[in-house]
């Protein structure tokens, strides 16, 4: 019963501190996750084009994203950048957090919108042009409406994947949930497991309703069949 | 009752010349990445008249889809000449999208939009592409629908109709937009036997209105039924052309005959 009043007690005193972190966490993977979808559905719509070297340099930099941990971006975005001495590429914290976040979820988000632009059946767009539609009516008609329904399952699992990485913005000295949750452990060091067990309740009750939409959009994906019907 | 309804005249339309002029077309594919390629045609030249029905037959990989895709560019050439109506497909000032609304197109796997129902469908194109008022459209889509013999499907999405169902729909598409050929890329093959014969019955209709037609088929019946002229091709080349009667009876070349017997 001791255990129990002295955990609440720890609760009590640090919820106003760590609810601080959990909102900043979610405003920060938030914003990231609406411009990063933007951005990548743009570069995943250029990707499917025909126009070459469009195509070639963000196949570059999907590559370099997505084939690089993040800290490692969040360090090069923050530390290195600012040396190289050019106005507006000096971030404060908090925009160089949004940038890099946003970034790399734009790299996941371009390779997911364009391989279910692909998945469109071909026939799909040669009826479409065969009435006389331009390319760019018979995207916006046909090709994207069927295309946004592939990638709602695999868009949720990479939200989830960049909501935890907000994490990382601790090294930078965001004060997130993570940082929160150190600064905290420096208060009580006698409760570190204990707070990281709060911790790791938080981000789950964050993530988990995002991965039971996954799951359900999912079903709904498949119930519908796809769409690829030959 | 007509599928489609006259075409009024342009008075400065020559009407003595073909629909399509065929000229000296080849188209070569890249395959193994680029290192080696086939010519899909080879120094094709044809004509299509008005109003005249011409069935292309010939063995899978003989480029008969391939020729039938060109006449509405949604395979280039690489070499050669396409007029239709009088228009020079290969120019570059030549508006595509313009032309496509006059070369009605009908594939083998019907290729409906998934995400519209049957009726938008047939709405869709006539809105975006000729600007008409949605009333309008489907005041169009309607009456085809029932021309074609499905009237109470229109609010169900292509997977919910049977391939004959959606065959039809996609010929009531290709027509909204009244155009003046329409091109069938083996239009039956993909459908269960029992609903063939619809499908072709509309196009024996359609044939029968005067609409000019090239189709791509293996049903020699209907080639030997509705065709004005037979066109056979092999390895890209058009080996032999004539009447369907002479030429299913009589065969001049070896590879037709050999043909004909094979799937005879």
């Amino acid at each position: 019963m001791e255990w129990f009043i002295d955990k609440w007690q720890v609760i009590d005193s640090l919820s106003p501190f760590l609810m601080k972190g959990l909102w900043l966490t979610f405003k920060v993977s938030m914003v990231s996750i609406i411009l990063g979808s933007i951005l990548g559905s743009v570069l995943g719509i250029v990707k499917t084009l025909k126009w070459s070297i469009p195509r070639a340099l963000v196949g570059g930099y999907v590559h370099l994203f997505r084939g690089t941990p993040y800290l490692v971006q969040i360090y090069i975005i923050y530390f290195v950048l600012p040396s190289l001495d050019v106005t507006w590429l000096k971030f404060d914290s908090y925009t160089a957090a949004i940038v890099s976040l946003s970034l790399y979820t734009a790299s996941y988000v371009t390779a997911i919108v364009e391989s279910a632009i692909r998945a469109v059946p071909r026939g799909q767009e040669e009826a479409a042009r065969s009435c006389g539609m331009s390319k760019a009516q018979a995207l916006y008609h046909i090709i994207l409406p069927q295309a946004f329904k592939l990638t709602v399952p695999p868009m949720a699992s990479i939200y989830v994947i960049v909501i935890k990485s907000t994490a990382v913005l601790s090294v930078i000295g965001i004060s997130e949930l993570t940082r929160q949750g150190e600064t905290a452990i420096l208060r009580m060091p006698g409760d570190t497991m204990f707070i990281y067990l709060l911790i790791a309740i938080l981000y789950f009750v964050y993530c988990y309703p995002m991965l039971k939409f996954a799951g359900w959009a999912e079903s709904k994906v498949k119930a519908n069949g796809g769409n690829a019907v030959l | 009752m007509p599928i489609t309804e006259t075409q009024e005249k342009d008075p400065l339309e020559n009407s003595d010349a073909p629909m399509v002029r065929i000229e000296n077309v080849s188209r070569r594919f890249s395959i193994d990445g680029g290192k080696t390629s086939v010519m899909a045609l080879k120094n094709v030249s044809n004509q299509i008249g008005r109003g005249e029905v011409v069935v292309i037959i010939g063995p899978s990989g003989s480029g008969k889809s391939t020729l039938l895709r060109t006449l509405n560019g949604l395979e280039g050439i690489d070499e050669g000449n396409i007029v239709i109506d009088g228009v020079d497909i290969c120019s570059k000032t030549t508006c595509m999208n313009t032309l496509r609304t006059e070369v009605g197109m009908v594939f083998q796997h019907f290729n409906l939009f998934e995400n519209k129902t049957c009726l938008e469908n047939i709405v869709l194109p006539q809105t975006v592409v000729l600007k008409r008022q949605r009333q309008e459209a489907e005041e169009v889509a309607r009456k085809l629908l029932e021309r074609v013999g499905i009237p109470d499907r229109e609010n169900n999405y292509p997977r919910q109709l049977s391939g004959g169902q959606q065959q039809r729909v996609a010929i009531a598409r290709a027509l909204a937009m009244k155009p003046k050929m329409m091109l069938f890329d083996e239009a039956t093959s993909a459908l269960d036997p029992e609903t063939v014969s619809g499908v072709l019955d509309l196009m024996k209709q359609l044939a029968r209105e005067g609409m000019t037609m090239a189709v791509v088929t293996h049903e020699m019946g209907f080639a030997r039924e509705v065709a004005d002229r037979v066109i056979f091709m092999d390895q890209g080349e058009v080996v032999e052309e004539g009447e369907p009667d002479a030429f299913f009876d009589s065969p001049r070349s070896d590879r037709a005959q050999r043909f004909l017997e094979q799937i005879i």
